[in-house]
């Protein structure tokens, strides 16, 4: 009983993406409803998943890495969800399903286990503050990855011309462009302030808010790139394909400071539980 | 009664358009030719159908030989000419033949243009005609309706009807595409030629705001505009057009290319980099290929829409494979109920028969049950009937099940002979089984 919904998210996600793929190589005629709904599903356990886990903690369930990259695909996958009323093209599924599988099942190579007592630093309000916000920062950044390379494969068709099945599938560049529109300034805005309230946090409990620990570092520099990307869209007007390059390049970015500073470079957010500050681990 | 659809009638394929323009159901509107068909005998349900590529009638029928000479005489009667000369530009169906040509002329894989959307309205208003002249039956309802849910399963199960096959509509989906929606969207028009009016007609249509035109004389450009309802503006004001275009479609006579590489770099700097379509009909071309190369740019020549229109036409004909599998399928569940209403007659005669057997046998023996008692009665008449009912369950379930079977005559001709059976039948059931059978 332990991770069932857990499990059953995986199962259905990895359904849900199989759908996907299926319906990329044989039909073309009517939408991937198969996908769509075991994604929808998947959804529905997912969010019950986390609610498990909540009752399970006795609190906001993001104090352990576990929680945090299972969160991180719920987030995708529901921003996903959104996503497609607006533009139902099957390759977005079929690329975000995928994703929130690979992801879940990085997840559960991951401590989950609630050390108690909670230490005192987990046990505030700033731990979901921070996290939601970094979390829903990365999510977009994702989405806003996956329109861009969705965005350089169309463009290459239109281009050279070859319009074919994926070419219909693909959703306009328009379309792709909008995510990346719509996403910067989203995510550039959750990414500041959840840099900020990590900061807040630090300061709340350490007493400085600042100590150039490797995530620190990462974030900031995420950061600056973000901040460029922001500029180069509003000021030099830089659009279509050259911010999806920039879009995959940064979230590429992201996922090493998401990820993959806390496996290699350590300090308190360090996924082993022996770092400086915080003995049990998160993100 | 062994009830066949069958459908008479011409196409583009089998009828040149001289012969298809004299063959229209014209006079059909008061429902005069349906009528007609009605009266004929043997035929019992019609539907009438005419399109201009098609011109066609549909009818259920029980005498599957002679009717089709009958309708012809009647087709050519309501056109008012001599039939014979015609006859070789008819094609004649029956049974699942017909049924299938019903299915694929409703699915739009018989049209002309492979895919096109507007023969199910066509179909389902012919159908109503009948309806409304009580011209159509229990057979032809079924078929409809089942024409209809396969044309919906085409449709929604195939791309048959999907990819653009001309090259106006190729361009728009291109349009759309690369820019989204096109309401909002500004068309430039280089050249006021009739090319660049033609090509222009079906992309202006999905946009709201009015075109401009530029040309070489400004008069003939300002004639346009005001035939197009756009606005015009001279030759050298070009860059400004094409800072401002999100569609341009350039068709000049020019010999030299009108539009440069670095012309357009300038002007997508002005632009912001907000991409644009070009689409040059010109030949020779009106826009240096290489302008393609730049970024936000995208530049299609004739040829390059025509080679797509042809590839999507390769795709539309690879979908029509996908449908005529689903057309079969459905074709064998309607023939598989027509069969079961081919049992139907001989399993009532066969209820019949042995009903009558028992209540013969009860009045004969009803001076010897004469002591019973009303209860016992009562029983008897239960038990005896439970008795018949118990013997014909199998056969009657075995009859019903073979309309699937190919064999079906043989086994509803044995099941007559077998009970001696007469009466409600059809006289072709009882010994050939030449045409129906799909074998």
């Amino acid at each position: 009983m332990d991770l069932l919904f857990f499990k059953i998210t995986i199962v259905l996600y990895l359904g849900a993406a199989l759908g996907y793929l299926t319906f990329l190589v044989i039909s073309s005629g009517a939408q991937p409803w198969i996908g769509f709904l075991l994604a929808v599903g998947g959804f529905a356990v997912h969010s019950l998943s986390i609610l498990h886990r909540a009752i399970f903690s006795g609190f906001v369930p993001l104090a352990t890495p576990f929680d945090v990259v299972s969160f991180f695909s719920w987030v995708i996958v529901g921003l996903f969800l959104m996503i497609r009323y607006r533009d139902p093209s099957p390759i977005f599924g079929s690329i975000v399903t995928p994703l929130a599988a690979v992801l879940l099942l990085y997840a559960s190579t991951l401590s989950y286990q609630i050390k108690e007592p909670i230490v005192p630093v987990l046990k505030t309000w700033w731990l979901p503050i921070h996290v939601v916000l970094a979390v829903a920062g990365n999510a977009i950044f994702a989405l806003m990855a996956t329109g861009g390379l969705m965005y350089i494969v169309q463009e290459r068709l239109i281009k050279t011309k070859r319009i074919g099945r994926l070419h219909h599938l693909l959703p306009s560049l328009e379309t792709l462009d909008t995510i990346n529109r719509h996403g910067l300034p989203f995510g550039f805005f959750l990414l500041t302030i959840g840099i900020i309230s990590g900061a807040l946090w630090a300061g709340s409990v350490w007493g400085f808010y600042w100590s150039w620990d490797p995530k620190e570092t990462w974030s900031l520099i995420t950061w600056f790139a973000y901040a460029a990307m922001v500029h180069q869209r509003v000021v030099l007007g830089w659009r279509g394909k050259r911010a999806a390059v920039l879009a995959i390049l940064g979230f590429a970015l992201v996922m090493f400071t998401f990820l993959g500073v806390s496996v290699l470079l350590g300090g308190h957010h360090a996924f082993t539980g022996n770092s400086r500050f915080m003995g049990p681990s998160r993100l | 009664m062994s009830l066949h659809v069958m459908v008479i009638g011409l196409n583009h394929i089998t009828a040149p358009v001289e012969i298809r323009e004299q063959i229209t159901f014209a006079r059909d509107h008061d429902g005069s030719v349906t009528r007609s068909l009605l009266n004929l005998e043997g035929v019992e349900e019609a539907v009438v159908l005419s399109t201009c590529n098609r011109a066609e009638v549909i009818v259920m029928t029980v005498d599957l030989e002679n009717a089709a000479d009958r309708i012809l005489r009647v087709v050519g009667e309501a056109h008012g000419l001599d039939v014979q000369p015609y006859r070789e530009f008819f094609y004649v169906k029956g049974a699942a033949d017909a049924v299938r040509h019903v299915f694929r002329v409703t699915a739009s894989l018989d049209s002309m243009v492979l895919g096109e959307p507007q023969i199910l309205g066509q179909v389902k208003d012919s159908y109503r005609h009948s309806t409304l002249l009580n011209a159509s039956g229990p057979v032809l309802n079924r078929l409809m309706h089942r024409a209809f849910f396969t044309a919906k399963r085409v449709r929604n199960e195939t791309g048959v009807g999907k990819a653009a096959i001309s090259v106006a509509y190729v361009a728009v989906d291109l349009a759309r595409k690369i820019l989204g929606e096109l309401t909002d969207k500004r068309v430039l028009l280089i050249g006021a030629g009739e090319m660049a009016e033609l090509a222009a007609r079906h992309l202006m249509s999905q946009v709201d705001r009015p075109v401009t035109i530029i040309n070489r004389t400004y008069d003939t450009a300002c004639a346009l505009a005001v035939q197009l309802c756009g606005n015009a503006i001279p030759m050298d004001e070009l860059d400004i057009g094409l800072a401002e275009a999100d569609v341009v479609i350039s068709s000049t006579g020019s010999r030299e290319p009108i539009i440069q590489p670095e012309q357009m770099m300038v002007a997508m700097r002005r632009r912001r980099n907000r991409p644009i379509f070009i689409i040059d009909i010109a030949i020779p071309r009106d826009v240096d290929p290489e302008v393609n190369d730049i970024d936000g740019v995208y530049l299609y020549n004739i040829d390059d829409l025509q080679s797509v229109a042809q590839e999507n036409l390769g795709e539309r004909q690879q979908e029509a494979l996908k449908a005529e599998k689903i057309v079969n399928e459905e074709v064998a569940k309607f023939m598989a109920w027509t069969r079961s209403l081919d049992a139907a007659p001989t399993i009532v005669a066969l209820k019949d028969k042995l009903e009558e057997i028992r209540i013969r046998e009860m009045a004969r023996l009803n001076g010897k049950l004469s002591g019973l008692s009303p209860g016992e009665r009562e029983a008897v008449e239960i038990i005896t009937r439970s008795i018949i009912n118990k013997i014909a369950h199998d056969p009657i379930s075995f009859l019903r099940k073979s309309g699937i079977s190919s064999k079906r005559n043989v086994y509803l001709d044995v099941a007559q002979k077998l009970f001696r059976l007469n009466g409600g039948l059809p006289a072709e059931l009882s010994h050939h089984g030449s045409e129906t059978e799909e074998e």
